[in-house]
């Protein structure tokens, strides 16, 4: 069986999820002798079009991008999109919120026609994506876990409960009980409760889970004086770009 | 059972003597209001009035939130070898309700199926309780387990100027004969002991009357009403579920090395209350909605077991009520169910 080509490619964001991946140490040897790393935009200066697994971080924010990430999706059989910026638009998404045109003001000043800037996407908005390692930064566990799972031809394992239960095997006290909010309760776990572990709440950034409770989530928070703004704050930390989902009538 | 009395005076000297001869596990302050249980070095670490603690400590030492079960090699043939971790261990100051969680748990891990990984720790495990101070989501008497009749070596009761001991083991005998400096308790120790337990009774404040939930619960098992109403503001969190000392799900992980010629069969800690517990090949979930996953624990803590085992899977400890953002109490539902039925 000759070794899946897998090129690990770079778009809008800090770099840092190519960064976990190179955090591998004890495991980069077995990775890169499970499969053939053909691009590396932060560690090889090799490249190839070669490929047939991409890992693809960042968001789309430019027409580069655009054109790129398109190109990427007709050569890989499988996609996986690494990082909040590449799964929900991550922070960038929060320069949607100003509008690309008063943000650039903002930003550049009178040299905005410089930049090649266009509204903040996540990377499923212009190819398909496979599968998603969330989180920012995203667990690299979970990284070899999906590389892992498609050398072997199964599902990778991706928690769609919240991070109270990683929260509650970690034995963690409630950061409710200190005064603080957390968004556990609605986001995505897979990060093995990183935040709540060291004392801070979740700032959701791999996500909310597919059936939150937003009504009770909004009722939380109320009991600690806080409003819906407030929630939708803390969801657009990461997830301005997604279509938060909306409180519903309570007696509903 | 044996009785006997130590004077406040050698306490001191019988913990420092446990502490520096075995691996002694007790409870010590973690944050404001919150205890752990954690390996004790020195006896001035060692907090034994105590109220809470996140998650039940003879859960944490016997049955991991994340254990490997078994190591495998795939060669010519596949070599699997199971990874069986033991030790001997002091478990100290653990309380009545606790320890009845555990008796629990050490039934249901040797009952069907003989739990190694369990059942190995449990054997090394040298269990010395101690009764602690209840919250007021307690309703431990309410379930029968403020009291420990067994599944302790020794039982520690603080009274004024000395402890009353119960020796439930041959064990915990002989740790008392070569530590402690002890006499046989009189009939004013007993009497003492009568009147400590009649207001340690007093100071639990939360009443749930299970008397006729075994029955009622038929009842009112198919109002889609009452459970929507219950589970309404539920997160599916599974809180509940990771802090009870009697939850016992699990679900088991492959976790293969990227070498792809070793890896690890590894058990975690589920929630039946979490979406994807019921969810079946092919897309099917046993229990789609929030209501159908309370309703399901309510009946495995307050009914299944009396079916298997004659006893409730619910000691009362309150930690569910307190862990629960929602604010569900399963207090106020099990007298909720008693008044939807007798209206």
């Amino acid at each position: 069986m000759s070794k899946p080509k897998v090129g690990v490619f770079g778009f809008t964001g800090c770099g840092g999820c190519q960064l976990e991946i190179l955090n591998l140490e004890d495991q980069l040897l077995d990775l890169i002798s499970a499969v053939d790393i053909v691009h590396f935009t932060e560690a090889i200066t090799e490249h190839s079009d070669n490929y047939e697994i991409a890992l693809v971080e960042g968001s789309v924010s430019t027409e580069h991008g655009v054109e790129r990430i398109k190109k990427i999706g007709n050569i890989a059989k499988i996609i996986v999109a690494v990082g909040a910026c590449a799964v929900s638009g991550g922070l960038n998404c929060l320069k949607n919120l100003y509008g690309t045109e008063r943000a650039m003001e903002l930003v550049y000043g009178d040299k905005k026609d410089w930049i090649d800037s266009i509204e903040v996407k996540p990377i499923d908005q212009y190819i398909k994506v496979d599968y998603y390692a969330r989180g920012c930064p995203p667990n690299r566990f979970e990284i070899v876990d999906i590389v892992r799972s498609l050398i072997v031809g199964r599902k990778p394992e991706i928690p769609n409960y919240p991070v109270c239960v990683e929260c509650k095997r970690n034995g963690n006290t409630c950061v409710y009980e200190f005064g603080m909010t957390c968004m556990g309760p609605v986001s995505r776990a897979g990060c093995n409760s990183r935040c709540p572990n060291s004392g801070s709440g979740c700032e959701a950034c791999r996500g909310v889970i597919d059936d939150p409770n937003v009504n009770a989530q909004k009722d939380l928070l109320a009991r600690y004086g806080l409003t819906v703004e407030d929630i939708m704050e803390g969801f657009n930390l990461y997830n301005a770009c997604n279509k938060v989902p909306t409180v519903e009538n309570k007696n509903n | 059972m044996l009785y006997k009395v130590m004077d406040k005076n050698v306490y001191q000297d019988f913990i420092k003597a446990l502490i520096s001869n075995y691996e002694f596990i007790g409870p010590a302050r973690k944050d404001r209001s919150v205890h752990d249980f954690v390996p004790i070095k020195n006896i001035s670490e060692l907090d034994t009035n105590y109220m809470r603690t996140t998650i039940p400590p003879a859960k944490k030492l016997l049955f991991y939130p994340t254990e490997k079960l078994v190591n495998y090699e795939v060669g010519k043939s596949i070599d699997v070898k199971p990874v069986v971790e033991s030790k001997e261990r002091i478990l100290f100051g653990i309380n009545a309700w606790d320890i009845n969680g555990m008796n629990f748990l050490d039934e249901l891990f040797t009952t069907d199926f003989i739990d190694e990984n369990y059942i190995s720790k449990r054997k090394n495990l040298m269990v010395i309780g101690m009764d602690s101070q209840p919250t007021e989501t307690n309703f431990s008497p309410s379930m029968g387990a403020d009291y420990a009749k067994s599944g302790f070596d020794i039982y520690l009761t603080e009274l004024k100027d000395k402890y009353f001991i119960r020796i439930g083991t041959a064990r915990g005998n002989e740790i008392i004969q070569k530590y402690a400096e002890v006499r046989n308790a009189t009939a004013e120790d007993f009497k003492d002991y009568d009147k400590y337990l009649d207001d340690y009774r007093m100071k639990f404040k939360l009443n749930v009357d299970i008397k006729n939930f075994y029955d009622n619960f038929e009842l009112i098992y198919n109002n889609e009403e009452f459970w929507k109403k219950v589970a309404k503001d539920c997160y599916s969190c599974g809180s509940c579920n990771l802090v009870c000392p009697t939850c016992f799900c699990f679900n088991i992980k492959d976790d293969m090395e990227l070498n792809l010629k070793e890896g690890n069969k590894i058990r975690e800690w589920d929630s039946c209350m979490i979406p994807e517990y019921g969810l079946v090949a092919g897309g099917h979930n046993f229990r789609p909605n929030k209501e159908n996953r309370l309703k399901q624990r309510y009946r495995c803590k307050l009914k299944t077991f009396i079916d298997k085992f004659g006893k409730y899977s619910c000691v009362g400890c309150g930690r569910c009520i307190e862990t629960c953002l929602a604010k569900i109490n399963i207090a106020e539902d099990i007298n909720s169910v008693k008044r939807e039925v007798s209206v």
